[in-house]
C-alpha cells in the first residue's frame, strides 16, 4: 500500500517537474483573475457606499470559520459542480444537476424513511439521480434533442412533482410545511457529510483518469472525431457521464437530507439551486474533481460569509450575491472562454 | 532559456500581487485598530438579531412586517437590531448554533414556520439564550423560547361581516375564499370567516352563502386565478384571499371579471394591507401584524416578563385587525417605491376610502364593531381546533347556524 502510494507521488513529483510552466501560468491564472474579481467588487462596493476591505473580511473569516458548517454547505456543491464537469469532459452541457438532485433527495429521503438507514438511502439516491440523467441522455443519444433544453424542461418537471408527492403521500403529521423526516438519530453528522462528498469526488476522479470509460470520456468530449476513428463511439461516453453525473447529484441530495435537514420543505428552499451553482463551482474547479473539492468549499464559504454581511452590516443580500457573482465569473471566465473557443473551433471545422 | 524567463516572470508576479494583498490588509488592520480603540467608550445598547424568511425583504408581506416591527423596537426600546436573511433551509441550523454561542444577542427571532425544525433542534442545545419563532410553534414548552401565534379567527370573523355586507351593496348574497392549504392557520380563519357571515345573518336577517375552497398550494398564482373564476361563476360576489401567493391570482381573477364586464365582484387582502394591488377592487384587506408580534417577542426579552411558551395575540394586542388608512398608506408606499404600481400612494388612499364608503355600509361598520368590542372585551373567545375532525365538526355546526359552537367562551 505506501509503496504505491510512494510510486504515486514520485510519478506526481514528475508530472510537476515536466508540466511546472503549465501548473505556474494555471496558478498565475488564478490569482490574476481573482485579483481583478475583488478588484471589480472593491469598486462597486466603494460607489454604492460600503467600505470594501470590511465586506471581504467578513466574508472570508465567517464564511470559513466554521469548518463543519462550511463542509456540509460544499458537500452538495461538490457533487452538483461534478454533474455538471463530468458531462461537459464528454462534450454534453448538464445543466439538469438541479433535478438529478431533487430526484436523488426524493427518492434517498424515502428509502431512508423506510428502511431507517442512510446507507441505503445515499445508494438510492445516486440511483435515482442517475436514472434523472440518463434520462436526458438517452434522449439526446438516441432521439438527437438537445440536453440543454430536455433539462430544463425536466428541472421543473422534477421541481413540480417532489412538491406533490411530498404533500400528498409524505407528508408530516407534526409540521405541515415539511416532508416526513428521518429520524435524528440516524442522521450523519457534518463531518461525514462532507467526508463522504470528498470520497464522491474521489471515486469521480478515479472513474475519470484510472478507468477505461473515463478516457472514453474524456477523449469523445476533446475530440469526438478521434473517438470513433480510435473505435469507440462518444454515444457511450455521453451515455456513461450522465448517469455519473446525474448520480453524483442526486447522491449530494441525499447528503443534505442525510446531513443536515432529515426532510424537504414544500417550499424546495432546501434544495433550490443548488443545482445551478453546480456550474459555476464545475467551471471553477477547471472541471477536474479534485479542483472542484476546492472550488466547492470556495463558494460554500463566499455563500456563508455573505450571510454574515447583512447581519454585520445591513448591506441587503442583493449586495453579497453581486460580489460573490462577480468574483466567481472572474474567476471561471479564462477557463469558460477557452472551453467556448475550443468548442466554437470545433463547429467551425464541421 | 524563452520558457524559463516567462516561469521566472509568472513568480515573481504572484509574489508581488501577494504581498500587495497581505501590505493592503496589514494596513487595512492598523487602521482599524485605532478607530475601534476609541468607539469602546460609548455604552453598548442591547443587540438583537431578527432571521427572515428564506425569501428575505422585498415581499411586501411577512419579512417586510417584521422589518417593520424592529424597527419600531429598535427607536422604543433603544436596542440595536441586527438583520440576517439565510439562502436556503440548510442553512439555519448552523446559523442558529453560530449565533447562539456567539451570546452577543438578547434574543433570536425567527421569522415563519420554515425555521420551526431548525429551532427545534438547537434550543436545547442553549438554554441561556432566548428565541422567539413567529407564527409557527415547535410544540414544544421551553423556558428559551417563545412561540408566537396569532388568533386568526378574530380578524377572519370581522372580515366575514365586512364580505357579506359587500356582497349585498353588489345585489348578491354569496361570499367565498380561495384558501391554501389545510392546516391550522387556515381552519382558524375558516371558523372565523364563516362565523362572521352567520354573525351578519343574525344580526340582519339576510342570508348568505358561504364557498370555502381549498387551493392546496401557497405559491401558485394559477391555481388561484382557476378557482377564483370557479366561485366567481357560482355567483361569489366578494372573495377572501387567504392563501399567500396563490391568491394573487384570486386579485387578477377579480380584476378580469370586472374588467371584462362578466358582473360586479370585490377582493378582500390578507396578512399586508394588499389594497395598493388594486385599490378600486380590493378596498379592504385584513391584517396579521408580524410586525407587532416581532416587537412583542424584543419587548419580553429586553424589558420582561419573559416567560417560554406559546403567546398568542388577537384583537386586543392589535396582532391581527383590519388595515386602516395609515397602514394602507405604508405598503402603497412601498409599492411604489418599488415600482409595483404605477398610482402614488395618496391616489390609493383616495381611491380606498372611496370604495370603503361606497361598499361598506354604517349598518355593516356598527355590527363590525359590536363584534370587535365583544371579542376584546373577552366576552367571547374562539375555540382553536387542534384536530381535523374536530375543525371539522365546527365547521359543520356552523353551517347550521349554531354560532355558538365556533366559542370556547361566551355565546351570542
Amino acid at each position: 500500500m505506501s509503496e504505491a502510494l510512494g510510486s504515486w507521488f514520485k510519478g506526481f513529483l514528475e508530472q510537476v517537474r515536466i508540466r511546472k510552466r503549465q501548473y505556474l501560468l494555471g496558478a498565475l491564472e488564478i490569482v490574476l483573475s481573482a485579483l481583478t474579481g475583488f478588484l471589480v467588487a472593491a469598486l462597486i462596493l466603494y460607489f454604492i457606499g460600503y467600505d470594501p476591505w470590511y465586506i471581504f473580511e467578513i466574508m472570508l473569516t465567517y464564511g470559513f470559520s466554521d469548518l463543519g458548517y462550511l463542509g456540509t454547505r460544499a458537500a452538495p456543491l461538490i457533487m452538483t459542480g461534478l454533474a455538471f464537469s463530468i458531462p461537459l469532459l464528454a462534450g454534453v452541457f448538464n445543466i439538469g444537476g438541479e433535478s438529478q438532485l431533487y430526484m436523488g433527495a426524493l427518492l434517498g429521503l424515502y428509502v431512508a424513511y423506510v428502511t431507517h438507514n442512510v446507507w441505503l438511502g445515499l445508494i438510492a439516491g445516486f440511483i435515482a439521480g442517475a436514472l434523472w440523467g440518463g434520462l436526458i441522455a438517452a434522449l439526446r443519444v438516441y432521439r438527437g434533442i438537445n440536453e440543454v433544453i430536455t433539462a430544463i424542461m425536466l428541472n421543473w418537471t422534477a421541481y413540480y412533482t417532489i412538491i406533490y408527492i411530498i404533500l400528498v403521500y409524505l407528508p408530516n403529521p407534526k409540521q405541515s410545511h415539511l416532508s416526513v423526516q428521518i429520524p435524528v438519530s440516524e442522521m450523519i453528522s457534518y463531518g461525514e457529510t462532507f467526508a463522504l462528498a470528498v470520497v464522491g469526488a474521489l471515486i469521480a476522479y478515479f472513474i475519470l483518469y484510472y478507468t477505461d470509460i473515463g478516457y472514453k470520456i474524456r477523449v469523445s468530449g476533446a475530440n469526438p472525431r478521434s473517438a470513433v476513428y480510435a473505435g469507440f463511439s462518444p454515444k457511450t461516453a455521453i451515455m456513461a457521464s450522465m448517469l455519473l453525473g446525474g448520480g453524483l447529484a442526486g447522491y449530494g441530495g441525499t447528503l443534505i437530507i442525510a446531513g443536515v435537514t432529515g426532510s424537504i420543505d414544500t417550499t424546495m428552499s432546501t434544495l433550490y439551486g443548488l443545482g445551478f451553482t453546480g456550474i459555476g463551482v464545475g467551471l471553477l474547479g477547471r472541471n477536474h474533481p479534485i479542483g472542484i473539492i476546492f472550488s466547492g468549499l470556495f463558494f460554500a464559504g463566499l455563500i456563508i460569509g455573505g450571510q454574515w454581511v447583512e447581519l454585520l452590516t445591513g448591506a441587503p443580500p442583493y449586495v453579497t450575491d453581486t460580489i460573490t457573482g462577480i468574483i466567481v465569473i472572474a474567476l471561471s471566465m479564462p477557463y469558460a472562454y477557452r472551453l467556448l473557443v475550443n468548442y466554437m473551433g470545433r463547429l467551425g471545422k464541421k | 532559456m524563452n520558457a524559463l524567463s516567462r516561469t521566472g516572470w509568472a513568480i515573481i508576479i504572484i509574489v508581488i500581487v501577494l504581498i500587495a494583498i497581505g501590505g493592503g490588509y496589514w494596513w487595512y488592520a492598523s487602521s482599524q485598530q485605532g478607530g475601534k480603540g476609541a468607539t469602546t467608550t460609548t455604552k453598548k445598547p442591547v443587540k438583537v438579531a431578527v432571521l427572515f424568511d428564506v425569501g428575505g425583504r422585498g415581499d411586501l408581506s411577512f419579512n417586510d412586517m417584521a422589518y417593520l416591527g424592529a424597527q419600531r423596537a429598535a427607536k422604543d426600546l433603544g436596542v440595536e437590531v441586527k438583520y440576517l436573511t439565510p439562502k436556503s433551509t440548510s442553512d439555519m441550523i448552523p446559523l442558529l448554533k453560530q449565533l447562539a454561542s456567539s451570546k452577543q444577542y438578547k434574543i433570536l427571532v425567527l421569522i415563519g414556520f420554515l425555521w420551526t425544525d431548525a429551532l427545534n433542534k438547537t434550543a436545547d442545545q442553549f438554554p441561556d439564550q432566548k428565541f422567539a419563532l413567529i407564527d409557527s410553534t415547535t410544540g414544544v414548552t421551553r423556558p428559551n423560547e417563545v412561540d408566537i401565534l396569532f388568533r386568526e379567527q378574530e380578524v377572519g370573523a370581522l372580515i366575514g361581516v365586512i364580505a357579506s355586507g359587500m356582497a349585498y351593496e353588489l345585489n348578491g348574497s354569496t361570499i367565498g375564499a380561495v384558501a391554501g392549504m389545510s392546516i391550522p392557520p387556515l381552519w382558524k380563519f375558516h371558523i372565523g370567516y364563516l362565523f362572521g357571515a352567520k354573525y351578519f345573518e343574525m344580526k340582519t336577517n339576510k342570508t348568505v352563502n358561504f364557498l370555502w375552497q381549498y387551493t392546496g398550494t401557497f405559491g401558485d398564482p394559477q391555481k388561484g386565478y382557476q378557482t377564483a373564476t370557479q366561485l366567481l361563476q357560482q355567483g361569489a360576489k366578494v372573495l377572501y384571499g387567504l392563501a399567500g401567493l396563490t391568491h394573487i391570482g384570486m386579485f387578477d381573477a377579480v380584476i378580469d371579471w370586472n374588467e371584462k364586464g362578466y358582473g360586479k365582484a370585490l377582493a378582500i387582502g390578507e396578512d399586508a394591507s394588499q389594497e395598493w394591488y388594486n385599490p378600486k377592487y380590493i378596498p379592504v384587506s385584513g391584517a396579521k401584524r408580524v410586525d407587532v408580534a416581532v416587537y412583542t417577542a424584543i419587548k419580553m426579552a429586553v424589558q420582561g416578563p419573559w416567560k417560554g411558551g406559546i403567546h398568542t395575540l388577537g384583537l386586543k394586542e392589535g396582532g391581527v385587525g383590519i388595515w386602516d388608512l395609515d397602514g394602507v398608506r405604508y405598503f402603497a408606499q412601498i409599492a411604489y417605491n418599488e415600482s409595483k404600481t404605477k398610482l402614488t400612494p395618496d391616489q390609493i388612499v383616495n381611491i380606498v376610502k372611496q370604495q370603503r364608503e361606497k361598499y361598506i355600509k354604517p349598518y355593516v361598520w356598527n355590527i363590525v364593531h359590536e363584534l370587535e368590542q365583544k371579542i376584546k372585551s373577552g366576552q367571547i373567545v374562539f375555540k382553536t381546533p387542534l384536530t381535523e375532525d374536530e375543525y371539522n365538526s365546527i365547521i359543520q355546526q356552523l353551517q347550521q347556524g349554531n354560532l355558538n359552537a365556533a366559542l370556547a367562551k361566551g355565546h351570542v
